[in-house]
């Protein structure tokens, strides 16, 4: 009786044991590697000298993909460092166009949108070295030339992974070949701080910035449309910022809620008393009103109703 | 041998059979030359056709690829049932080896049905004439979505290709125009497709047309005035609203009451759709006015400096 009931209690827990160990068997927090991270990665890489900035000229995509593969394959992926990717950086580098360069803090998309595909401005996602692994994951493992699709170490877990060293690189890379005026688009509402510390533009752009390849660093300041005005220019660690760099020598100008991306931010918020525009409008018949300004309650609209 | 003094014509013998001699070698020479050159030639491919605009995409293969497991991967994780591989294979064979005047839709049948997918309903997104604006709109705004916004024009965009029955079969060199054949390999895929994205269209669709443009707003001659309306589904579509941009500064040349938005709307009503028409709907102008912040129709009611 014993017996079996022993018996039943170690079935039992060895079947506990199995599915806690599958819940438990990935062995990273993280997202695992992005599926066809080749074919991405090499794809972006002809898509961006082919057609997104054909000016870079010659770059021979499959060494370049091969470069950045070995910085990380079959490696503890701990312990990997950002020199690692050396030969992944002097293959895939460009020059950065002066008056380009756009750092940012905690407003990805909205710096997305507003480089205009690195047209108005060359974010680093915007360079080849930044394209190609935008949005992607990846990890390898120590003893197999494999990439790990089933999890990956978040930097919380490991500050040396894969992702994080890339892009402390990358980052050092692109401020080091910044030049000209360097413009910062910082998010005022912002919990955190607006200049977060310890953070990626503290810790590995501005410490590369040239000196003597930078004319003036522009801050822009701003909220989002429905968030809270935390902070501003010559505020808290704004003002930190602006201490720092002023100490290094930048010529340093701030501005709150600049226009043309306060512009952006209105996509989605066209109503709000902040996006309210007020210029001409035409009335029902197609006729221009005179210019006159305008009321909170909005933009008239021209509507012709077909029949119903 | 030794030489028979006194013996004129055995010289002139002699001079004759040198000269022959170094006269053939130099005929052999010549047509051994001209075979190895005339041979470098067929290698190249001189019976390439030859046209007037650009020609195949570099790396054709490695673009389309990337950019279908990315999109499948970043923009619509839903997909996941999407084989790229064979995506490529299919475009492929659209158009490889063939002339590029003699494209069918047929041609582009297997590529179709592989990479169509659902648009969820009121997104649809078309336009004319306003391919920048529209596409920056929504890049910002992910609600609604443009053919480019799809796997098919995603993978498309701003990519060419043609074929040639000559090896390699790909042409590129060059690729015909619109203007020297209509049925050419782009022009066939981008009507098909442009088809196909009006067919699976459902409940509001809105539309974003030029009012700057000389010609008039809407031209029966764009994809939009001769393929896209005539495929909308009425049984799908609800509403059509257009949404009528001038550009800041430019031209009012057309606003919702010009002549050709009344020959659209009639187009359409005939067709059984709702129609609205907005001049300058406000999101799309708030988004001009980013690259415009200072101009007088871009001033904000509330006080800015």
């Amino acid at each position: 009786m014993m017996k079996s009931l022993f018996l039943s209690v170690l079935l039992v827990s060895v079947l506990f044991m199995n599915s806690f160990s599958e819940v438990q068997g990935k062995k990273w927090k993280g997202e695992g590697t992005t599926q066809n991270l080749e074919s991405i990665v090499i794809g972006r890489c002809y898509d961006y000298i082919g057609i997104v900035n054909p000016a870079v000229g010659e770059k021979n995509c499959s060494a370049i993909w091969e470069a950045f593969k070995n910085a990380f394959i079959n490696k503890d992926p701990c312990n990997i460092l950002p020199n690692d990717y050396e030969l992944f950086i002097n293959l895939s580098f460009h020059t950065i166009p002066p008056n380009k360069s756009l750092f940012w803090e905690n407003n990805q998309l909205l710096v997305n949108s507003f480089a205009g595909r690195g047209r108005r401005y060359m974010s680093l996602a915007d360079t080849l070295f930044g394209f190609v692994a935008d949005y992607l994951n990846w990890c390898g493992q120590a003893n197999s030339a494999g990439l790990d699709y089933e999890s990956c170490p978040t930097t919380e877990e490991c500050e040396n992974n894969a992702v994080e060293s890339f892009w402390r690189k990358a980052s050092a890379t692109y401020a080091q070949h910044s030049s000209g005026v360097i413009h910062v688009l910082l998010n005022g509402s912002v919990v955190g701080g607006a200049y977060p510390e310890p953070g990626f533009f503290a810790d590995y752009e501005i410490p590369n910035l040239q000196k003597d390849k930078v004319s003036e660093i522009v801050i822009w300041v701003v909220d989002d449309i429905e968030g809270p005005d935390i902070e501003s220019c010559g505020t808290h660690t704004v003002k930190i910022l602006e201490n720092r760099l002023k100490t290094l020598g930048y010529d340093v100008t701030c501005t709150d809620n600049y226009k043309s991306v306060m512009f952006l931010l209105c996509l989605d918020y066209p109503d709000d008393s902040k996006c309210t525009l007020s210029s001409a409008v035409f009335s029902v018949d197609g006729s221009l009103l005179s210019d006159g300004p305008f009321t909170d309650t909005g933009t008239i609209w021209s509507v012709v109703v077909s029949q119903l | 041998m030794p030489f028979r003094p006194g013996s004129a014509r055995a010289r002139q013998r002699s001079v004759l059979l040198v000269g022959s001699a170094v006269l053939l070698a130099a005929l052999v020479l010549a047509v051994v030359l001209a075979s190895l050159l005339t041979h470098e030639k067929q290698e190249v491919g001189p019976k390439m056709m030859k046209w007037k605009d650009r020609g195949t995409t570099k790396n054709l293969r490695e673009v389309i690829l990337g950019r279908c497991y990315s999109y499948v991967m970043a923009r619509y994780p839903e997909l996941g049932d999407k084989d790229c591989l064979k995506i490529w294979e299919s475009l492929k064979q659209a158009f490889i080896y063939k002339n590029p005047c003699n494209i069918t839709s047929e041609d582009y049948e297997p590529l179709m049905e592989l990479a169509t997918h659902p648009i969820p309903c009121n997104k649809s997104l078309l336009w004319s004439k306003t391919s920048d604006l529209v596409h920056r709109y929504t890049k910002s705004n992910q609600n609604f979505l443009t053919l480019e916004d799809t796997l098919l024009g995603y993978m498309a965009d701003r990519v060419s290709w043609c074929g040639d029955p000559s090896d390699p079969g790909i042409n590129y060199e060059s690729c015909p125009k619109r203007s020297e054949c209509e049925s050419n390999p782009s022009s066939v895929f981008w009507k098909m497709a442009s088809k196909l994205f009006a067919e699976a269209a459902c409940g509001v669709v809105q539309v974003m047309l030029n009012g700057s443009v000389e010609a008039g707003a809407f031209r029966s001659s764009s994809i939009f005035g001769s393929i896209e309306i005539f495929n909308l589904n009425p049984d799908k579509v609800t509403e059509v609203h257009i949404w009528l941009m001038h550009d800041i500064g430019g031209p009012q040349s057309e606003s919702c009451s010009g002549h050709s938005i009344k020959r659209l709307k009639s187009i359409l009503e005939e067709r059984n759709f709702k129609i609205t028409c907005v001049d300058n709907y406000r999101p799309v102008q708030l988004l001009q006015c980013v690259h415009n912040p200072d101009h007088t129709d871009c001033r904000l009611c509330t006080n800015t400096t």
